[in-house]
């Protein structure tokens, strides 16, 4: 198993805690709440003067060349818009402000174009609250709530898109275990595992699993397990080693640990571990001439005189 | 602290996941490579660093660990230290002889990470945190 570090969608206590760190009250969510009728009335032209823009921009136009897609997004643009005028932040508000920064970091949309872009929203909410008659104190003060969801709702966003990479970087890691588990058919009955590079404790359980199946399907009597690339056998590798072995054993197969280098070999009777009960070779070319002998075969040079 | 060693610089790196582990080893690595260790030397100080980091990272549930290159009277070395806030150890002096497993491995890291430094102190009580001190000197100095 992989450890799950995802960042999360918050619950009810980061929620809140949160709205605290934003400044966002219940003085200023009843604030929202009251301009509702505003953002109603000041939407369609807000919205339309925001897609002028997207489409005016060369890096956001590419993003937009449907004009039913556009007539779409407009759409829910309208829905999210009033979102931020319910005067009310609950999970579910919470949960949709990530899904909507999830299906940008899916677009690909770089948090630059996406930041920008609501940056310029908030321009266009300004210039229509300055044509609003109210006194200036109230100007400044729903302006200041408009600003504070905003940036609220971008903070949701871009743990969104954090989120997004985080998986596709733990993708990233899985593809590269699969394919630094290699299990390779060297001769009839025999095959070879190089391990590279550092095992950990998904890793040693991916290449122990993949190796007895292998061995079930070729009927393998011999496993070569070099561990040339391997940068440390500490007590885990070590560890991993005997088991593999143990369960290799079971299924009527020998194994043969190769590519020790001198410094490992000295740690490990250092560390205590008991490798003994291991065939080992310290080549994996040895190993080879050993495994061929385990199945009474040899490899030898061709006598030139009987040629 | 191990009498008698100057610590020149100190690094700190925290362990959290099982990737801190592979982090602090190959900086443990680095560091003893560019002080000049032989081979041999190289992988014993690698190997602690990797048993114990992996200790502070699954029995103190986290912690961090200190690298610190030291010299003392033209002699250079490595000192590491990890720290972690976990249950601590309760029976040392079987954790310490080896064979010993509260998990599912050899059991052997403590006692073998000792074998492989020049000293090596523990400090640790019941509900208290663990904290490993070790000391691994470069056998051949230039």
């Amino acid at each position: 198993m992989l450890p799950d570090t995802t960042p999360v969608t918050p619950d009810a206590h980061t929620l809140a805690l949160r709205l605290r760190f934003f400044r966002i009250d219940p003085g200023v969510l009843a604030r929202l709440a009251a301009l509702r009728p505003f953002a109603e009335r000041t939407m369609s032209d807000i919205i339309d003067r925001f897609y002028e823009h997207l489409l005016s921009q060369p890096e956001t136009r590419d993003y937009l060349d449907d004009p039913a897609l556009v007539e779409r997004l407009k759409r829910k643009q309208a829905a999210y818009f009033l979102g931020m005028f319910r005067g009310e932040i609950d999970l579910a508000y919470v949960q949709g402000r990530m899904k909507v920064g999830a299906v940008h970091a899916k677009l690909a949309v770089a948090t630059q174009w996406y930041v920008g872009a609501c940056t310029h929203y908030l321009q266009l909410i300004h210039e229509h609250l300055h044509r609003e008659r109210a006194s200036d104190e109230e100007r400044r003060a729903s302006f200041e709530a408009i600003e504070r969801i905003m940036h609220f709702d971008v903070s949701l966003a871009i743990d969104a898109y954090i989120a997004r990479h985080h998986e596709s970087r733990l993708r990233h890691q899985e593809a590269i275990r699969e394919l630094s588990t290699p299990v390779i058919r060297v001769h009839d009955r025999v095959l070879l595992l190089p391990l590279v590079g550092t095992i950990d404790s998904a890793r040693a359980q991916r290449v122990m699993e993949s190796v007895l199946v292998r061995i079930g399907e070729e009927h393998a009597r011999v496993l070569l397990l070099d561990i040339a690339g391997v940068t440390v056998v500490d007590t885990q590798v070590a560890d991993y080693l005997l088991k593999t072995t143990s369960a290799v054993r079971l299924l009527g197969a020998k194994t043969i640990l190769t590519g020790i280098s001198p410094q490992v070999a000295r740690t490990v009777v250092e560390l205590g571990v008991d490798l003994t009960s291991l065939y080992t070779r310290n080549t994996l070319s040895d190993g080879l001439d050993l495994a061929l002998s385990l199945l009474d075969k040899q490899i030898r040079t061709i006598d030139q005189e009987r040629v | 602290m191990t009498p008698g060693a100057h610590a020149s610089s100190t690094e700190r790196l925290q362990i959290e996941a099982e990737a801190d582990v592979v982090v602090v080893r190959r900086r443990a690595r680095e560091l003893a490579i560019a002080q000049g260790f032989d081979a041999f030397a190289v992988a014993a100080i690698t190997t602690a660093a990797s048993e114990l980091s992996r200790n502070v990272w699954c029995h103190g549930g986290g912690g961090h660990a200190l690298l610190e290159t030291v010299s003392d009277a033209g002699r250079v070395g490595l000192r590491l230290r990890f720290i972690d806030e976990g249950p601590g150890i309760a029976d040392l002096e079987l954790a310490l002889r080896g064979g010993c497993s509260t998990g599912r491995s050899l059991g052997l890291g403590l006692s073998g990470s000792r074998r492989l430094v020049d000293a090596f102190h523990i400090e640790t009580s019941p509900g208290e945190g663990t904290t490993i001190e070790v000391l691994k000197w470069a056998r051949f100095p230039h």
